[in-house]
């Protein structure tokens, strides 16, 4: 396990910007480490548009968004004291499906079980992820990512930024 | 067209008041102008419309104008037409709300995975002149499962040990057909006890209605599997018990008594009926405010539930309604 290098489970949110903030500020001015912005791409679920056109252009807004967030974070790691080519992005897309006769590709798949696969397939020491704090009532209903990090990583250490 | 309308009835359906005949439909996409004595054409077949479906709430009608009760007028079989509404809205759930949408290719796409199983409503999907996909569906000749069970004039101790087994025995039923729907990467969308019709002819359970959808990434079924939960609560309780049915007040209660979406639902119902399993009280405990562990699937929700059905003294009583 190489603790240094790590890894930020980055979805573009406020939770994961504050998780990339946070580990520029820990390991920014150290040497030695290197920093994987890492984003597992949610699609939209097709069922929830009329056609392919509609499904389409929410992906690529969706796109957009993650890009600009994505950008912020990697410059601030940079101007955290991180080298640029210490800093680095991977972004694995969900599963890709063709709208018409398709069947949802989101159901049944785990941003956690990705994340840790990725994870474990890259090779990151550690795992670092925001999160907001969600009740019990809120995640027996929609779960949450890093509680299943937490639970199911193994041979890394999970950071946990609130 | 209105003529073609007249047509169709006159030839299949003589004794229909001619007066009333409509219009000739084979393009649904303006479903609110489709009424009474109106005619839909698909998949090959005419369907006279009688009425919108509704449901009715607080005493009210509420219509739902892309539901229309229909009659076939090759066959004169009554069906069921659900023509295409795509529509999403908040909905609350307990303190919570979440967007739900209304899908009608899931919905497809779900009578094609269940065509042949009957633990499931039944029903061909045929695009209009538009390409609107017009699902056509079997009636299912029953009542809905709320209903059912207020059919039952017993007390609930007797209510409990003689009716209550074989309702069990039909709930894993219909659990192990969400489980199928869930290996299958379909989510129901709204599993509750009025989307289970009791089929009069048969006893049979049977899901209905599919067309929800929900966004949920990261738990895509713990929706379905919390209607479980509540449907459990209800044919184990004889119905829903609140801190204000009970005459308890919160100051009686724990977390672990009450429901974690609807704080003032008693899920502890030990506490009202001491006669209860402990193992079953367990398994509602895991959807109360005080569970720190989930239903993570359908599957581990039957495990549970088959060995808590094992455990139940054998009185197993098949209920006459």
């Amino acid at each position: 396990m190489n603790a240094r290098k790590i890894c930020i489970a980055f979805d573009g949110s406020d939770n994961a910007q504050r998780a990339a903030t946070y580990v520029g500020e820990v390991v920014g001015a150290a040497p030695g480490f290197s920093v994987t912005l890492l984003s597992i791409e949610r699609q939209p679920d097709p069922d929830h548009f009329p056609d392919e056109s509609a499904w389409l252009a929410r992906i690529k807004d969706d796109q957009a968004r993650l890009r600009a967030a994505l950008d912020a974070a990697h410059a601030g790691l940079v101007a955290a004291g991180l080298a640029p080519d210490a800093v680095n992005e991977l972004v694995l897309s969900g599963c890709r499906l063709a709208f018409a006769g398709a069947r949802s590709c989101l159901p049944g798949k785990s941003v956690a079980e990705d994340l840790l696969r990725a994870a474990a397939g890259e090779g990151f020491g550690t795992i670092v992820i925001g999160r907001r704090g969600v009740s019990k009532a809120e995640e027996m209903l929609f779960g949450s990512v890093s509680t299943r990090i937490i639970r199911d990583a193994k041979g890394c250490a999970v950071w946990i930024v609130e | 067209m209105s003529q073609s309308a007249r047509d169709l009835i006159l030839a299949h359906l003589p004794g229909f008041p001619a007066i009333h005949a409509g219009r000739l439909y084979t393009d649904t996409s303006e479903f609110m102008a489709i009424d009474y004595g109106d005619v839909i054409a698909v998949g090959g077949r005419n369907y006279l419309v009688h009425k919108n479906e509704s449901e009715r709430r607080f005493g009210l009608e509420d219509p739902k104008y892309w539901v229309k009760k229909c009659q076939c007028l090759e066959t004169g079989e009554r069906n069921i037409l659900k023509l295409v509404f795509h529509e999403q809205f908040p909905m609350a759930i307990g303190n919570f709300t979440v967007r739900c949408y209304r899908s009608p290719q899931k919905e497809a796409r779900i009578l094609r995975l269940v065509k042949g199983d009957m633990r499931f409503m039944q029903g061909e999907t045929y695009p209009d002149e538009r390409g609107n996909p017009v699902r056509v569906l079997e009636v299912v000749v029953g009542r809905s499962l709320d209903n059912e069970v207020e059919a039952v004039d017993l007390p609930h101790e007797a209510y409990f040990h003689e009716v209550f087994p074989g309702m069990l025995e039909k709930f894993l039923g219909t659990c192990e057909a969400l489980s199928f729907l869930h290996e299958n990467f379909e989510q129901h969308g709204d599993v509750r006890r009025d989307h289970i019709f009791v089929e009069y002819a048969t006893g049979d359970w049977r899901w209905i209605d599919f067309d929800y959808s929900f966004e949920f990434h990261e738990n895509p079924f713990g929706l379905d599997l919390f209607g479980l939960g509540n449907i459990l609560l209800f044919l184990a309780g004889q119905g829903v018990h609140t801190m204000q049915s009970c005459g308890l007040t919160g100051s009686d209660l724990t977390a672990t008594d009450c429901s974690a979406l609807f704080p003032n639902r008693l899920v502890n119902l030990r506490r009202l009926f001491p006669y209860v399993p402990k193992k079953l009280n367990d398994i509602l405990a895991r959807f109360s405010g005080g569970a720190e562990v989930f239903y993570d699937s359908a599957a581990e929700f039957i495990a549970d539930l088959a060995d808590c059905r094992d455990r139940l003294p054998a009185q197993h009583k098949e209920h006459q309604p």
